[in-house]
């Protein structure tokens, strides 16, 4: 293993400036990741849930996973803009999804926000080094978009928190060590006050999770049942009325900064497209079909849009700004483009020739898989609907009433 | 003028001030402003500041319904500062008033007559100057007093109440300079668009601000309009697209310098979402005005004019088909990273 690792964090950036790094890390990850593990591949492999892990306690050792979170904790304490570079490359290379990305993009970022220092020293580097997975639990059956009617209860038993209730819609809750949880500590009326955010350990008892199956036939969300399950006073996360805001603030991040590399990942899959398309002699045609053309430039136009959104993130961070309302511009803008373009892949390779040629069916499948999954992409994090909500409420300031 | 910031402040300003004059009243309003000199080189009396700084007096002159051919003025005088730099000057100094025919292009005959008839000329009516292209490459900088040799008329394919578009006819007149086809020329013609976006934007976000207020104030079924939900999502609906092409612009803006010739991936994506959000919005806010949109006194039709003319010379369609034929390539920032 060619590990760029620490020593190159730390020292080729300064060094040698961002190109070099940049080089390092795409060169580490051509030379690690098995071929077999890209989307793209003619013979591809699923990887298990071990190899996984594996895999990207590796990447965290090579630099690239905690770019920007202080070494105190286990991370490499570089920058956004270098997490950003990290991202680039990350989203240019097909690989596996991350199995720890709500630990890595949604609890890490919050345990730092506001954590205790002994919650950070003893949560963070696990996630890193991929010992302990998380899971989000803030949906409920009786509580989606209008997640302040939320009914997950945490009384305090004058030792522990106790907790009640039913969450549902986890995702990886089934391999998840740790959950994420909002939960309220007042009543059902006082909607926004009264919520509470812990750290759930998925082992203890009274947690029964229920995997559950999905439009692509895999189960990676489930119900997750609380019955009387004890969390420990050093497992509350801030305060207890702040939860509203601090999930507020995870859901800010998980529009606008998770997944950074998302746009290199779409210039990726439109790539290939394009490639399985010429490889075809039915389909290479098409490519030139004014019809089909204009579709596949709207695409690239809206990638270019998401790079640009997502830079001037990082920028803004970097100068000590907030993320605010804007992630549901970015939410609502790739998820709806994604799904656009993934209608298009898959109206395109269903017009190939027979039999299909081996790069056509590794995209075949690539793209009726990222089809199915992309229904999905305008309900999570906040449907489409409740994106345009918040830029009606938050961002125009439209009034209700007057 | 340095930042931005002051530099709308002021456009916004001077704009304003310009109701009501004609183009030649404007050029000297403008001028006592430092504006028409934004982009021309110190001698000719600019600032000699980057494309990027013309973006916010573009917006603010299309907020304003301003009736000058400012893009044409602020590009010109960049352009003629080497080749006729008294024209550069005069423009600058508001004493001249100069456009180009975006549409067309005048033959060269060998005795150096030209000839045929070019369109899309902004306010060539009032103007001194015209630059129009030449079949065979480059330019042409034409004295429209020059007599008889020149006619100018309606354009017909013209919307823009303010600032209207003319034919012009040349039969035989000389030209006053030629321009050769070079990466000055290309860049004329590339910024243009570049600016004609920020343009679009600039009405786009005065249409929106319009319909958020018309939908605020007036009530029906008891309530304000706007708090049907149907209204709010059309409204974000232009306000992600209003973003979307403002990311897109500021970066081809910001990228513009290093690519004189403007074949650049960003520039194709600004062209394509301005024109789109800038339709949008226009074409959105009349809807959202109901009957009183579709009055001559509501100016929502005069952005309408101005932004559909602004399309066109975006060519949004054009610049898609470039897009599609370079699917494979990548983005300019990669091919630096690459290097
Ligand atoms: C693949 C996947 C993974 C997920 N992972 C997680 C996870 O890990 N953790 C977690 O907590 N949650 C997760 N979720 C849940 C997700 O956040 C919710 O599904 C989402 O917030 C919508 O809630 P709901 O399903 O209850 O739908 P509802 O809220 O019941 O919405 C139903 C429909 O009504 C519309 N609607 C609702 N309210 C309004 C309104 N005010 N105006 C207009 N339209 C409205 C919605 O847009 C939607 O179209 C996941 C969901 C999916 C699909």
């Amino acid at each position: 293993m060619t590990a760029i690792g620490a020593a190159a964090a730390e020292d080729a950036l300064p060094a040698a400036g961002p190109a070099a790094w940049r080089r390092a890390i795409r060169d580490w990850l051509e030379a690690n990741l098995p071929p077999a593990w890209r989307a793209d591949a003619i013979a591809p492999a699923e990887p298990g849930l071990e190899e996984l892990k594996a895999w990207e306690a590796r990447m965290y050792r090579a630099g690239l996973a905690g770019v920007a979170w202080p070494k105190a904790y286990g991370g490499h304490g570089l920058t956004l803009r270098e997490h950003l570079i990290v991202s680039q490359e990350i989203g240019r290379m097909p690989m596996p999804e991350s199995v720890n990305s709500i630990g890595k993009e949604l609890a890490g970022p919050i345990l730092l926000a506001i954590g205790t220092e002994e919650q950070k020293k003893r949560f963070i580097p696990a996630i890193l080094e991929m010992r302990e997975i998380w899971c989000q639990g803030f949906s409920e059956p009786e509580a989606g978009s209008d997640l302040a009617g939320l009914r997950t209860r945490a009384t305090h038993d004058g030792k522990v928190w106790r907790i009640n209730g039913r969450k549902i819609w986890t995702s990886g809750g089934f391999r998840a060590q740790r959950c994420l949880l909002l939960a309220r500590t007042g009543t059902l009326e006082d909607r926004h006050r009264g919520l509470a955010l812990f750290v759930l350990r998925m082992d203890a008892p009274g947690v029964t999770v229920q995997r559950i199956r999905q439009i692509d036939g895999e189960a990676e969300f489930a119900e997750v049942f609380l019955d009387d399950v004890p969390v420990e006073e050093a497992d509350a996360l801030g305060s207890p009325d702040e939860g509203w805001q601090a999930a507020v603030r995870v859901l800010e991040i998980e529009r606008a900064t998770n997944r950074m590399y998302r746009a290199w990942r779409l210039e990726n899959e439109l790539r290939h497209l394009v490639a399985a398309c010429r490889a075809d002699p039915n389909l290479a045609p098409l490519l030139a079909d004014p019809a089909y053309a204009q579709r596949l430039a709207q695409f690239r136009i809206e990638i270019e849009v998401l790079k640009r959104y997502v830079e001037g993130v990082v920028e803004d961070l970097a100068a000590g700004g907030a993320i605010g309302g804007r992630g549901s511009l970015i939410k609502l803008h790739w998820s709806e483009a994604h799904q656009r373009f993934a209608a298009l892949a898959l109206e395109l390779l269903g017009q190939a020739a027979l039999p299909p040629a081996p790069e056509v069916r590794a995209a075949q499948r690539r793209f009726r898989r990222i089809y199915l999954r992309a229904r999905a992409e305008t309900i999570y994090a906040g449907t489409s609907q409740i994106q345009l909500g918040i830029i009606a409420d938050r961002i125009l300031r439209l009034p209700r009433a007057a | 003028m340095s930042d931005t910031e002051e530099i709308a402040r002021t456009a916004r300003r001077a704009a304003a001030a310009c109701a009501g004059l004609d183009a030649a009243g404007a050029a000297r309003r403008l001028a006592a402003d430092g504006i028409l000199g934004l982009l021309a080189p110190e001698e000719t009396g600019g600032l000699a500041l980057p494309l990027p700084a013309a973006a916010p007096v573009a917006a603010a002159d299309a907020a304003e319904l301003l009736a000058f051919p400012l893009v044409e003025a602020l590009l010109l005088a960049r352009l003629l500062a080497p080749l006729a730099p008294e024209v550069a000057a005069a423009v600058v100094a508001g004493e001249a008033v100069a456009t180009v025919a975006w549409r067309g292009a005048l033959r060269l005959a060998e005795n150096g007559a030209l000839h045929g008839t070019v369109g899309r000329a902004a306010m060539a009516r009032e103007a001194r100057w015209l630059v129009a292209a030449l079949e065979r490459g480059g330019a042409a900088l034409v004295d429209l007093r020059a007599g008889p040799g020149v006619a100018v008329e309606e354009d017909p394919s013209g919307l823009d109440l303010e600032r209207p578009a003319a034919l012009v006819t040349v039969g035989g007149a000389r030209a006053a300079r030629l321009i050769p086809d070079g990466p000055e020329w290309s860049a004329l013609r590339a910024d243009a668009q570049l600016l004609r976006g920020a343009e679009m934007l600039g009405s786009a976000e005065r249409c929106l601000e319009a319909a958020i207020g018309h939908l605020s104030g007036r009530r029906a079924f008891g309530r304000p309009l706007v708090a049907n939900q149907g209204l709010r999502f059309a409204l974000a609906r232009h306000k992600l697209a209003l973003e979307n092409a403002r990311h897109a612009l500021a970066h081809a803006l910001a990228v513009a310098g290093q690519d004189p010739r403007g074949r650049s991936i960003a520039r194709l994506v600004a062209r394509v979402t301005a024109a789109e959000a800038g339709l949008l919005l226009c074409e959105g806010a009349i809807q959202l005005h109901g009957g009183m949109g579709f009055t001559w006194d509501v100016p929502l039709h005069r952005h309408l004019r101005r932004v559909r003319e602004a399309a066109a010379q975006c060519d949004p369609a054009g610049a898609r088909a470039a897009l599609a034929a370079r699917l494979d390539e990548p983005a300019e920032e990669e091919r630096e990273w690459a290097a």
